[in-house]
């Protein structure tokens, strides 16, 4: 039970900051379909950095890790903003692609670098088991993660930053309607550059979090295993606003932790489903909902639609 | 030469054509970074792909296999690309391709079924799938891309529970054709002789290219064609004009979701590949695809030709020198020329104001020219 | 010498193809309202771009305060207190009009809002100006007028002392309009300088103390509203007299073509039903106008009627034919035509060309299908050709020309062409003049008649008070979404049919 709970949240975690991510780079108007490559090149980041950081202070490990997760989050959305935002590329597209490329080109590089280190070794494979020690505080056989209270930390500044500051107003306000941001002195396409980064950011920090959550290896050719789109999902779910969206997280958490611990609970392991079907349940219940939910949907407005300063 | 560029099939080459240069210059680039040494080389390679070989018959054979290949890719890129022009993403083409290989695969192996039966099959699944995607946009109004999405993992959770029943005991592999069931296997009508007897190379090749130039004509010379597209186009007008709007959609779907469970049988039932029933990611056809509908310039006839340059340069991934370098390094290829796909708008924008500049200073000068004239 | 708050001196400003203004000077003086007027494609929204800083002129200065300035962008024109209220609003809808009036200069605290400053000086310019605004409501939730309220506020805010209003009045009431003139003399009483953009002679002749005129992006001249005349200012609009009178014939209405019988619709917006229990006839050789303030209800009333709307409840017989629930399909096929309101979102497929365009009803008829589901390509070519040339549709390329690329005169042209070929029972037009120039509008006039008298039932839905009073036999007012009064345009006033649309007066109409 101890354990199910702990996936739970680490799991949760996981998808608030991803689905955070995705909040606000659609509040600012673009939709951010790159959230799974986003994660996978986020955890590059900070495997890489927990590879070679040999420190044996956990503050300064943790830290450094997360620092280095959303930098290279940050730098790969640019790769959207560029696209969708200065080249109004097709969104979805662009999305696609980033998912694609974040897997392959981290393939491509963590072999690289275990073929430099020794030439026998052709794996895609990052470890860290000592470095995750450190992310990880045991409390009476619960393992507490630093990412938990991250995540908790993130909502509060998530929902904060977009319902009380002048920046957020700005935001939302390009996601809505960027021709009354624009005739208003807002300059739509910095703004929709600071919601992509921002999500670049949580999104990186939630891919490291995602790795970080059960195991002390990475296989890198695996990539995230889709929690980039069910972080999409509980987005939706949670109609872009933030502490619905974590709600929505904790549910999703919930079912994606089912099929990590399922075999701890007679009653579950009793009905002798395969592993598939706990796999299959979040996408299953995010479908199901999402057919119930999106006729009433309160995306922002304009998301999706590259803003032209000449169309007005 | 202005009039050649101005033509919008010439544009879409001409952009294609530099998404292609950039991808592989990016693929060279990212080479020299892990290794200076053999980048050259293994680019050239990836290129090259079964020219690599120095014997005719390898060459022809390896050709054979990647030609073998191609046909899937080319279905799911009619299937993305024909779902595009009616407005619709249908990223759900790999879970179709999933739910194809899926039925043709337990078909065959499970209940023994012949070639034709199980081909159906797989279309069937597919359409099946596209149809649940297209029924939740018309009628709940869920985003086509987000459904298709989930849907992707979902089957492939699915196709690796139910093709377990039909795998080999020792490995996670599922068990060959031609073992269990020969008459499951695509026919070969003496194809496979032009291909140094390449037994891969079956009807299907001309099958999927009959199909490709079918989307084009359904797309382009048909009433159907023509409400779909204005459909996609202008939805509201389409309704306006007493269009099935809904039936539409679904319609695009269905078909979308059977051209790319068609193509995995296209694969599957030659026996090039099984079925790995622990993957734990959904297979990269339906996303190639994707680069391949968009570098076609989402016409069907190019999309012949960009699969098979994107099936090439993939297949071309096995010949760099894996002493330094990962095959993977086509698929950050192809991302990055996906990717740059998505700026084709934006280069066709910039050579069509390339052109009217040089026009309307060609205008000018004349103008001023008959001005000067009139002067005198 | 006179002191200018803003002046615009010979400004020329081209686009590929065109001349949008040619070497034209505006100059508007401290607390003075200056109408600019023009029809559309005149090259006011150009001027005014200019003026905003969208655009940059090839040739001429602007002038503020009688020294000369640059302006680059939006915010250059809003640092020198020029605010703007556009003809489309630029209001975040899911925002309040508290958000909306203090978006891009947000009083703040380290980045925090400190919204109840902000409140208290909206409260106060609110009372200065009469302007009645909520300022937690949320823009969705409030009126057109409100809207509006809360645009002028917005640019008060900014303490601008330049304000310039978009065709200001074509969204309003009668009553409304009055209100509107009102605020703005008291706004240019208080030392503000008004623009007032607009093509409608009455209300500048009544607010303005100047008015330019443009035409055809050239500058015509200024005359004092004092020392002119409505006709004057009509003729240095279009550069003729222009018969303002539809000329016709007597109607002889026939047989009822078209019986509505309480016809209730659901609202998309709100909860409360858009069209309530409407009942209506209209007879063959009969021109029925459904006239109204933006926003009553007639939209739902015609996407009801035409099948794009479910009915809540109701009937609807053509000739006789129940065709309540028949699909619209079938109702084009029996004989209704519909030339819509937005010819964008409803009347054509902008990415396909003219020809396609012109079968976009009737592709499916065999002369341009065949029986295997081929487009016959050479039938449609020809079919459009008849049509291009009878109802002089211009484009650049003929039939092959995208509809995007075409003018919206022609648009609506190859839209009345295709509605009108098919030969309907009924034609259904709405604002079938909205956005056309003079010229357009009587060719338009001039096809609507021309169907009456060939004995078509005719049901115009317009916003405009000179066709609801010129072109109709009969006028049904319709307001929050009922029928409430029916008047004969040949015996009513532009005042008394004002009061109907403004819901001040209303008869028990039974039509």
């Amino acid at each position: 039970m101890l354990l199910l709970i702990q996936y739970t949240l680490i799991f949760s975690s996981v998808l608030v900051l991803v689905a955070l991510g995705g909040c606000i780079s659609e509040h600012s108007g673009v939709i951010n379909l790159g959230l799974e490559g986003i994660m996978v090149i986020g955890a590059l980041g900070g495997a890489l950095m927990m590879r070679y950081l040999g420190t044996s202070n956990a503050f300064i490990m943790v830290l450094l890790v997360m620092l280095a997760a959303i930098v290279f989050g940050m730098l790969y959305s640019s790769l959207l903003g560029v696209a969708c935002i200065n080249f109004k590329a097709d969104q979805t597209l662009v999305g696609t692609a980033l998912n694609l490329l974040g897997t392959a080109a981290a393939t491509v590089f963590v072999k690289a670098i275990n073929t430099a280190a020794n030439p026998d070794d052709h794996s895609s494979e990052i470890e860290y088991v000592r470095a995750r020690k450190m992310f990880i505080v045991n409390i009476n056989g619960f393992e507490f993660n630093w990412f938990m209270l991250v995540a908790v930390i993130a909502v509060i500044v998530v929902a904060v930053m977009l319902y009380k500051t002048k920046f957020g107003l700005r935001l939302m306000a390009c996601g809505e309607h960027p021709q009354a941001a624009d005739s208003v002195g807002i300059n739509v396409y910095k703004m929709r550059w600071a919601g992509v980064l921002i999500s670049g950011a949580l999104g990186g920090l939630g891919g490291i979090c995602y790795i970080l959550a059960g195991v002390s290896l990475w296989k890198f050719e695996n990539g995230v295993a889709g929690f980039g789109f069910l972080a999409l999902a509980v987005m939706i779910f949670g109609q872009w606003k933030p502490y619905r969206i974590a709600l929505a997280a904790l549910l999703f958490g919930l079912f994606r932790a089912l099929s990590n611990t399922y075999v701890g609970f007679p009653a579950l392991a009793a009905l002798n489903l395969p592993g598939n079907v706990y796999n299959m349940m979040p996408y299953i219940v995010s479908l199901i909902v999402l057919a119930f939910t999106s006729k009433t949907s309160r995306a922002p407005k304009a998301e999706g639609i590259p803003y032209d300063k000449g169309s007005r | 030469m202005k009039k050649v560029l101005k033509n919008p099939g010439v544009q879409a080459f001409v952009a294609s054509i530099i998404c292609i240069i950039l991808g592989l210059l990016i693929g060279y680039i990212v080479l020299l970074f892990i290794n200076p040494e053999g980048a050259a080389e293994s680019i050239i390679n990836v290129i090259k792909n079964f020219l690599t070989w120095n014997r005719a018959n390898k060459k022809l054979q390896q050709f054979g296999n990647t030609l073998a290949k191609t046909m899937p890719l080319l279905m799911c890129s009619l299937s993305i690309l024909f779902a595009y022009k009616v407005g619709l993403f249908n990223i759900g083409a790999a879970g179709q391709y999933v739910a194809g290989s899926c039925a043709c695969l337990y078909a065959a192996l499970a209940w023994g079924w012949g070639w034709l039966p199980c081909m159906i099959f797989a279309l069937a699944a597919g359409a099946v799938l596209g149809a649940i995607v297209g029924f939740l946009k018309s009628r709940c109004n869920v985003n086509e891309v987000i459904s298709g999405i989930m849907l992707n993992w979902i089957s492939l959770y699915l196709a690796n529970t139910i093709l377990t029943k039909v795998k080999e005991t020792a490995s996670p592999y599922t068990m060959y054709i031609k073992d269990v069931n020969p008459s499951a296997l695509l026919p070969n009508a003496g194809l496979d002789k032009f291909f140094n007897n390449n037994q891969y190379i079956t009807i299907a090749v001309p099958l999927a290219l009959i199909i490709a130039i079918a989307v084009y004509i359904l797309l382009s010379k048909t009433k159907l064609g023509y409400e779909l597209k204005a459909t996609g186009s202008n939805k509201n007008a389409a309704k306006y004009a007493g269009m099935a709007e809904n039936r539409n959609i679904i319609l695009t779907l269905i078909i979308s979701g059977a051209l790319a469970g068609l193509g995995a049988s296209m694969l599957y039932l030659t026996g090039y590949m099984r079925w790995e029933c622990t993957q734990s990611s959904v297979p990269g056809m339906g996303f190639n695809g994707i680069a391949a509908a968009f570098l076609g310039g989402l016409n069907p006839i190019g999309a012949i030709f960009s699969s098979f340059f994107i099936q090439h340069i993939t297949d071309g991934g096995q010949y760099v020198n894996t002493n330094f370098y990962s095959s993977q390094i086509s698929d950050l290829i192809s991302s990055v020329i996906i990717y740059l796909c998505g700026f084709v708008l934006f280069i066709k924008l910039t050579m069509n104001k390339m052109i009217a500049r040089s026009e309307e200073k060609k205008a000018r000068a004349i103008k001023s020219a008959a001005s000067q004239g009139g002067d005198k | 010498m006179e002191q200018y708050a803003v002046e615009m001196l010979h400004i020329t400003k081209r686009f590929p193809g065109i001349i949008a203004n040619d070497d034209i000077t505006l100059q508007l003086k401290k607390g003075e309202i200056h109408a600019l007027l023009g029809e559309n494609g005149a090259g006011k929204s150009t001027l005014m771009s200019v003026l905003f800083g969208l655009y940059q002129p090839e040739e001429g200065i602007i002038k503020k305060d009688g020294v000369e300035v640059k302006i680059n962008n939006p915010n250059d024109a809003n640092a020198l207190g020029i605010g703007m209220v556009h003809q489309h609003f630029k209001l975040v809808e899911c925002f309040t009009v508290l958000d909306n009036i203090i978006m891009g200069v947000e009083p703040n605290k380290m980045g925090f809002l400190q919204k109840k400053e902000a409140r208290e000086k909206v409260m106060a310019l609110s009372e200065k100006y009469g302007l009645h605004v909520d300022p937690d409501a949320k823009i969705e939730d409030i009126t057109v007028g409100m809207q509006q309220r809360t645009e002028i506020l917005k640019m008060l805010y900014r303490d601008n002392e330049i304000l310039i209003f978009d065709e200001p009045t074509a969204v309003l009431t009668p009553q409304e309009i009055t209100e509107l003139m009102q605020i703005m003399k008291n706004l240019a009483a208080e030392g503000k300088s008004i623009l007032f953009i607009s093509h409608k002679l009455n209300e500048i002749m009544e607010v303005a103390d100047r008015c330019s005129v443009l035409r055809k992006g050239r500058y015509i001249g200024t005359v004092n509203t004092k020392d002119t005349t409505i006709e004057q200012l009509s003729a240095m609009m279009v550069g003729r007299n222009v018969n303002f009178h539809v000329e016709k014939k007597p109607a002889h209405p026939g047989d009822v073509v078209l019986d509505i019988e309480n016809m209730t619709v659901a609202s998309k917006v709100h909860k409360n039903n858009a069209v309530k229990n409407v009942s209506l006839k209209v007879r063959a050789g009969e021109i029925v106008c459904i006239a109204g303030i933006d926003g009553n209800g007639q939209s739902e009333f015609v996407y009801g009627l035409s099948g794009l709307e479910p009915l809540v409840s109701g009937k609807i017989t053509l000739l006789g034919k129940d065709i309540t629930k028949t699909s619209i399909r079938q109702k084009s096929i029996l004989g209704i035509s519909h030339i819509p309101e937005d010819r964008h979102k409803h009347g054509l497929v902008l990415d396909y060309s003219l020809e396609d365009n012109l079968v976009l009803q009737t592709y499916f008829n065999p002369e341009f299908t065949s029986g295997a589901g081929f487009l016959r390509r050479k039938n449609i070519r020809e079919y459009a050709n008849r049509l291009i040339e009878e109802y002089d549709v211009r484009s650049g390329q003929g039939a092959v020309t995208t509809a995007r690329a075409m003018s919206g005169g022609n648009q609506q042209k190859a839209i009345i062409a295709r509605e009108i070929d098919k030969a309907p029972e009924l034609l259904i037009a709405v604002q079938p003049t909205r956005g056309l120039d003079v010229g357009a509008i009587e060719f338009i006039h001039k096809q609507l008649v021309a169907q009456r008298d060939a004995g078509k039932a005719v049901l115009l839905v317009s916003l405009e008070l000179d066709e609801v009073m010129d072109v109709p036999d009969r006028i049904l007012v319709m307001y929050e979404g009922e029928i409430v009064g029916e008047l004969d345009p040949k015996k009513t006033t532009q005042e008394e049919l004002g009061l109907y649309m403004a819901g001040a007066k209303r008869d028990e109409v039974k039509a």
